[in-house]
């Protein structure tokens, strides 16, 4: 039918001004197809901005986005991204058939099949109406509209957000087996870390609007280490700082520590005479991102495989 | 309940049972189900209710043929509260359309954020805007002039006794012809288009509402009587009225000079000498200025025209609103 383009996304100084205040500005990245990307950042990080401009919700007022190959502005994106809301919005008179039948009559590659299974794996009976269901089947019904849809790339708002633990764990099971099986890109927002870490490959974090870091998981671990040691003069060790990136660091009492992204090898310590050595340590997917979040003036970290080809 | 080789069958059937309609129409259709049918329902039974009152009304009018001007007062006592509740019927109906199917038309996907779902499918969004404006609006127009056209029918054969003959203040002219039609139009489409803007539900039917009221008001004071070009009914100042026309209405009554200058009714009768006042202003005639009843469907287009001129506006605005932002 097409070419499929190596990037499900690619954004280039993308922004978003809402009257005086940028809601999301400068974001550029490059997301592989295949790839399951969490977008992850406090409230008012221009996550849902992003994911509204992407579902043609909201115009952006700067910079370029294109999905599939196929750019933002052209309505035809739409057949290959499905977008699903933070509160799922359904009309609750529907019934569940009739729900379904929403997406395959404004849908041209509808799959009935896979969203019936879908539907009918967590016991949610056709001709029951919308509103009478709970939340955790009200997103199975989201979900089965979404990936009924076929799309290439799925983008999700905080899928996850207002369900139990139980319905949770149920639905990210669902949908990381319907990612597997259709080879679905899938974007998500979320504030939890840890679910982001058990389901993401991929990561986007913004904070301020802006875009703190990107990258593959594997790739981004292994390029902080937390150093904790013996501060000097109240500070970290210059050694540390005037080599390395620090993205948060905090002195209590004699001691520091500081998460770092070490832009060679590490010293093991301040080399002033009986100090001790540094502890260094690989921080958790948490640490990392909790310590970007919490510094939105750290500089930003964009692996090269996020990055556009002609700037890497 | 079911076992696991019926359920599957059961249901394809349910998602894939459908009726003639397809795509954004079944989905607006779906949608506004129970108010459209609703709508269509009441207009059936008025229409069936109207042609009832029709055979009542041609028999009483068969036997009284003869001294159809002597009673007035026995159709009254038969007839009057059955024509007023018609009529109240049909000049609330573009209320009830305005503001329970075009006011929440929009306001109600805004708020319930149901329209992320359905601009976010594969449909373009401007598709999906011209089906949610055509169907609803193409049933209203259906119904109010199956409506319009059955009470005409019921109406005009009685015109001269029916409200007393008053078919311009009294109802008939707003409840029959091109009229109905456009006049719910017109004010649906101001519902659409408050809803669009207001963005929540209740608070854009209740704006519906309140402007119902203001635009009737003007309808009927500002719009209505200068719809047609009245005629001068000219008789000397002592001399008898002869009459206007059977089933005109009477809109004014002045005095006049000889060649034609008018001036208030009641000019030079508080005057100490009337006679000399109105000598002295060349007053020699009195006036009297009126519709005709052949007038009626002239006025009543020229009207209409301008409600669906109005309704055309409001329903730019709104797809200009809609796709020049993002809903």
């Amino acid at each position: 039918m097409h070419d499929p383009s190596p990037w499900a996304i690619e954004a280039e100084d993308l922004g978003k001004q809402y009257r005086r205040r940028w809601a999301l500005q400068e974001c550029s990245f490059r997301l592989p197809a295949g790839r399951v990307c969490a977008m992850v950042g406090p409230n008012g990080a221009g996550k849902s901005t992003f994911l509204n401009i992407a579902a043609r919700l909201v115009e952006p007022s700067a910079g370029t986005l294109r999905m599939c190959g196929v750019p933002v502005s052209n309505p035809a994106v739409l057949k290959r991204v499905a977008y699903l809301a933070q509160n799922k919005p359904l009309y609750p008179r529907f019934t569940v058939a009739e729900t379904l039948r929403l997406g395959r009559e404004l849908n041209p590659r509808w799959d009935q099949a896979v969203a019936e299974r879908i539907v009918r794996s967590g016991n949610v009976p056709l001709d029951a109406r919308v509103g009478t269901l709970s939340g955790g089947q009200r997103t199975r019904v989201a979900f089965a509209v979404a990936f009924g849809k076929r799309p290439e790339l799925l983008l999700l708002d905080e899928p996850m957000s207002d369900l139990d633990p139980l319905a949770r764990d149920e639905l990210s099971g669902l949908l990381m087996a319907e990612v597997a099986e259709h080879g679905t890109t899938v974007l998500m927002s979320s504030h939890m870390l840890a679910e982001v870490e058990e389901m993401c490959d991929y990561l986007l974090v913004m904070a301020g609007g802006r875009l703190r870091m990107a990258g593959p998981t594997e790739a981004l671990v292994p390029a902080h280490m937390l150093v904790t040691g013996r501060a000097v003069d109240d500070r970290v060790p210059a050694e540390l700082t005037e080599r390395h990136t620090i993205v948060e660091s905090r002195v209590s009492g004699r001691q520091f520590s500081a998460l770092i992204r070490p832009e060679g090898p590490l010293p093991t310590h301040s080399g002033a005479p009986g100090d001790t050595p540094w502890d260094a340590m690989p921080p958790s997917l948490e640490e990392i991102l909790l310590a970007c979040m919490r510094s939105p003036d750290a500089p930003a970290l964009i692996m090269d495989e996020a990055l556009k080809e002609t700037a890497a | 309940m079911s076992t696991a080789t019926t359920t599957p069958e059961a249901g394809t059937v349910a998602g894939t049972a459908s009726g003639p309609l397809r795509g954004t129409v079944w989905l607006v259709w779906r949608r506004h189900r129970a108010a459209l049918l609703t709508g269509i329902l009441v207009t059936l039974a008025a229409c069936a209710l109207f042609s009832y009152q029709r055979i009542g009304l041609m028999e009483y009018l068969g036997t009284k043929t003869a001294g159809l001007d002597s009673s007035g007062d026995d159709f009254r006592i038969r007839f009057g509260g059955t024509f007023e509740a018609d009529i109240q019927f049909l000049e609330a109906v573009p209320l009830i359309v305005a503001a329970f199917l075009g006011a929440p038309l929009i306001s109600s996907e805004l708020e319930r954020g149901t329209l992320q779902l359905v601009t976010t499918q594969s449909v373009s969004r401007s598709r999906w805007l011209a089906s949610t404006l055509a169907v609803p609006l193409t049933l209203v127009a259906a119904c109010t002039l199956l409506l319009s056209l059955v009470f005409r029918w019921l109406w005009l054969p009685g015109h001269e006794l029916i409200v007393g003959g008053d078919w311009l203040n009294s109802g008939p002219f707003d409840a029959t012809g091109p009229v109905l039609v456009a006049k719910t139009l017109f004010l649906t489409a101001c519902g659409i288009a408050l809803g669009k803007l207001i963005k929540r539900m209740i608070p854009a039917m209740v704006a519906t509402a309140f402007t119902v009221v203001v635009v009737n008001v003007i309808w009927s004071d500002k719009v209505r009587p200068k719809l047609g070009t009245l005629h001068n009914l000219t008789y000397p100042i002592n001399g008898e009225s002869p009459g206007v026309p059977r089933g005109a209405i009477q809109m004014d009554d002045w005095v006049a000079t000889a060649d034609g200058r008018l001036f208030g009714f009641s000019t030079c009768v508080g005057d100490a000498k009337p006679e000399a006042c109105r000598a002295s202003k060349g007053i020699v005639n009195h006036v009297t200025q009126y519709y005709n009843f052949d007038q009626m469907p002239g006025m009543q287009w020229l009207g209409a025209g301008i409600l669906l001129a109005l309704t055309a506006l409001v329903l730019a605005f709104v797809v200009w609103r809609a796709t020049r932002r993002p809903l």
